[in-house]
Formats: structure tokens, C-alpha cells, sequence
């Protein structure tokens, strides 16, 4: 169960219209390495995870990243919420505005859709944790490549609040697996599969 | 913790210094040792206001008590990860309870003074006024809005 807070995490107020900003940080919402990606995942892996804590742990981490979401929303929509059908078709997000309008729609910066594919949820605790340090390292580049182009503060404030977060949440992933480690043989932590082999 | 071969490790945070709430949010994090900024955002100006100065009195009061309100919940959003992974912190555990405390009462003072932000809030607008016989859950602009209220 969720319970909606009617707040963003982090304030967003955009006072100027851009497609062109728009357009490229709509890939943290429908890209490969966005929000949405994020929180599935770990949403995802949740249930089977064989240390109880972990399994909290990914839901907290999974409802923030859903927090997230809708801040990188709140972003392309007040970027593209006055958008004149000149401005529509000259900013390069011409092809975007013919499909949506000015609707959200999760796709990434190149303009391929969301999908399941950009994520995974292997059942093997140390398997997803591995896949999850990276995903945390892969969206932090993607908020340092658009810190990189966008000069709009008031764009650039929320995507430092955000890029903040990959990292905390890479260390929280990385305290996640040594909780993990711990239920192992150091030996050999691939000697079963801890989600599966539960007669071990 | 000892490092084993073919795996990842990462170290286990310990307890240092905070930010207050208010640089907290700003930065990303209530922990400095986990503040590690990019070089090509360390240039930037002070933040922008996040407070309209034009806007009428009491939408400025508003906004300065959801960002307070912001605050005090991101800081119990940290420290809701730290603790999933440090349950026996003491020290994280008392700061945590204070700013619980802090963000449930400003909760009841915005329902009350604005509209309510959670479901539950409700509660605390018809306990406190209870000849209300508005339906309040749709008050208040949509939290995407931000600048275009």
C-alpha cells in the first residue's frame, strides 16, 4: 500500500519554458537509467530477497525513487507548460509534440520508450545488489552529463538534489550486500544461490 | 569488514557530522561524509529563493512552511535509509525521533492553516473545526505546479 503526500520531495519551480530542457531530462523519467526504471527495479527485487532488512531497505529506496519521478515530471511539465506551437516546433521537441502534445510520457532522451528491458531482477540477492551499485553509478553520470549542459538554475538545483541521491543510495546498496555477506560462507559466496537453494 | 576476492565491498558508514535540515535539502544529504559535489556544479551561485517575493502574503507563508515541512521530512528520509542499514545507531536514532516529532506537528499546523497533505491529515482539520462540512482532500494547488499556481 501507498499513501500519496500531496508535496514533491525536493521543491520544483521553473519559471522558464524550454523544450530542448525538457526533452533531454525526460530521459530520467522513461530512459534507460531514469526514475522510473529505478523504482520498478527495486520495487521488484524486493519480494524474494533473503535478508529481511534488504527487503525494507529496497522498498524504502524504491518509494523515494518513485518520489523522484515525479520530480523529474513536475520538471518536463513546467518546462513545457506554456510551449507556444512555435516554440513546439522549432526546439527539437518537434517529434515528441507531435505523439504527446504536452503530456508525460516515459521515454528516453533518443526518444525509445520505456520498457522492463532496462532493468533487471535476477533472484540472486547478490546479483541484483550488484545490478543496483550500478544502477545508482548510472543515473549519478546522467545527472553529471545534464549538470554538464543545462545553466538554468532553477533546472540544475533539483538535478543536484537528485545526483546526491545516487550516490547515498550507492552506499546504502553497498551496506545492503554486506549485510548479505554475512549470511555466506566467505569461502564461497557463490556456492548457492541464497533467493533459491533455501534448503542451505 | 574483510574484503573478499570476486565480490563488491563497500565500507559501512559510520555515524559523523549533519547538516541542519535546511542545508541538508539544498545539498542532497544530511550527511557531510556522503556530500561529494561535481566540479561542474561546484561554480553555481547561492540557490535561487525558492520563495516568491511577489506572491500574496499568504501564499509566501505557505511555501515557507511546506519547505520547512520539506526539510524536516527529507531529513527523516535520510535517516530512514541510514537506519534500515544501522539499526542499533543510537545516535541516528535520537535525531530521527526529534525530527519526527518536528514534522508531525508542522503536518497538523499546515492542515489545519492551509489544507492537508496526506489523507490522514484530514483528520487533524475536522478534529480541530468540526462544523467543516466541505470535502478538503482536493484543496490546495497540485505539487507539480510549483511556479505555475
Amino acid at each position: 500500500m501507498w499513501i500519496y503526500e500531496k508535496r514533491l520531495q525536493y521543491p520544483v519551480k521553473i519559471n522558464k519554458t524550454c523544450p530542448k530542457t525538457a526533452q533531454l531530462i525526460i530521459s530520467q523519467y522513461g530512459g534507460p537509467d531514469g526514475e522510473l526504471s529505478a523504482s520498478m527495479r527495486y520495487l521488484a527485487q524486493r519480494y524474494t530477497m533473503p535478508v529481511k532488512t534488504v527487503g525494507g531497505l529496497l522498498t524504502d529506496i524504491g518509494t523515494e525513487e518513485l518520489g523522484h519521478m515525479e520530480i523529474i515530471c513536475a520538471m518536463v511539465y513546467q518546462l513545457t507548460k506554456n510551449l507556444t506551437p512555435e516554440e513546439a516546433k522549432t526546439a527539437g521537441f518537434d517529434a515528441y509534440y507531435i505523439d504527446h502534445t504536452t503530456a508525460l510520457w516515459p521515454q528516453a532522451a533518443g526518444g525509445v520508450p520505456f520498457t522492463a528491458k532496462e532493468f533487471q531482477s535476477k533472484g540472486d540477492a547478490v546479483t541484483d545488489l550488484t545490478e543496483d551499485l550500478a544502477a545508482e553509478q548510472k543515473a549519478r553520470t546522467v545527472y553529471e552529463n545534464l549538470l554538464r549542459v543545462i545553466t538554468d538554475p532553477e533546472v540544475r538545483e533539483p538535478l543536484k538534489f537528485l545526483r546526491t541521491r545516487e550516490i547515498v543510495h550507492f552506499q546504502r546498496f553497498g551496506e545492503a550486500l554486506e549485510k548479505t555477506k554475512e549470511t555466506l560462507d566467505a569461502k564461497n559466496f557463490y556456492y548457492f544461490n541464497p533467493e533459491f537453494d533455501k534448503h542451505f | 569488514m574483510q574484503e573478499h576476492l570476486a565480490i563488491a565491498s563497500v565500507p559501512v558508514q559510520s555515524w559523523g557530522e549533519c547538516y541542519e535540515p535546511e542545508a541538508a535539502l539544498r545539498v542532497g544529504t544530511i550527511f557531510r561524509d556522503l556530500d561529494k559535489p561535481f566540479f561542474a556544479a561546484l561554480t553555481d551561485d547561492q540557490p535561487y529563493s525558492r520563495c516568491d517575493q511577489a506572491a500574496s502574503p499568504e501564499q509566501q507563508e505557505r511555501e515557507r512552511m511546506l519547505l520547512k515541512l520539506q526539510e524536516s521530512s527529507f531529513a527523516l528520509d535520510d535517516l530512514r535509509l541510514y537506519l534500515d542499514t544501522h539499526p542499533e545507531d543510537g545516535q541516528g536514532l535520537a535525531v530521527f525521533k526529534e525530527r519526527l516529532a518536528e514534522r508531525k506537528t508542522l503536518l497538523r499546523t499546515f492542515a489545519q492553516r492551509f489544507y492537508p497533505l496526506t489523507p490522514d491529515c484530514m483528520a487533524d482539520i475536522y478534529e480541530s473545526m468540526p462544523a467543516m462540512e466541505c470535502y478538503c482532500w482536493q484543496k490546495g494547488p497540485m505539487p507539480w505546479e510549483g511556479a505555475c499556481v
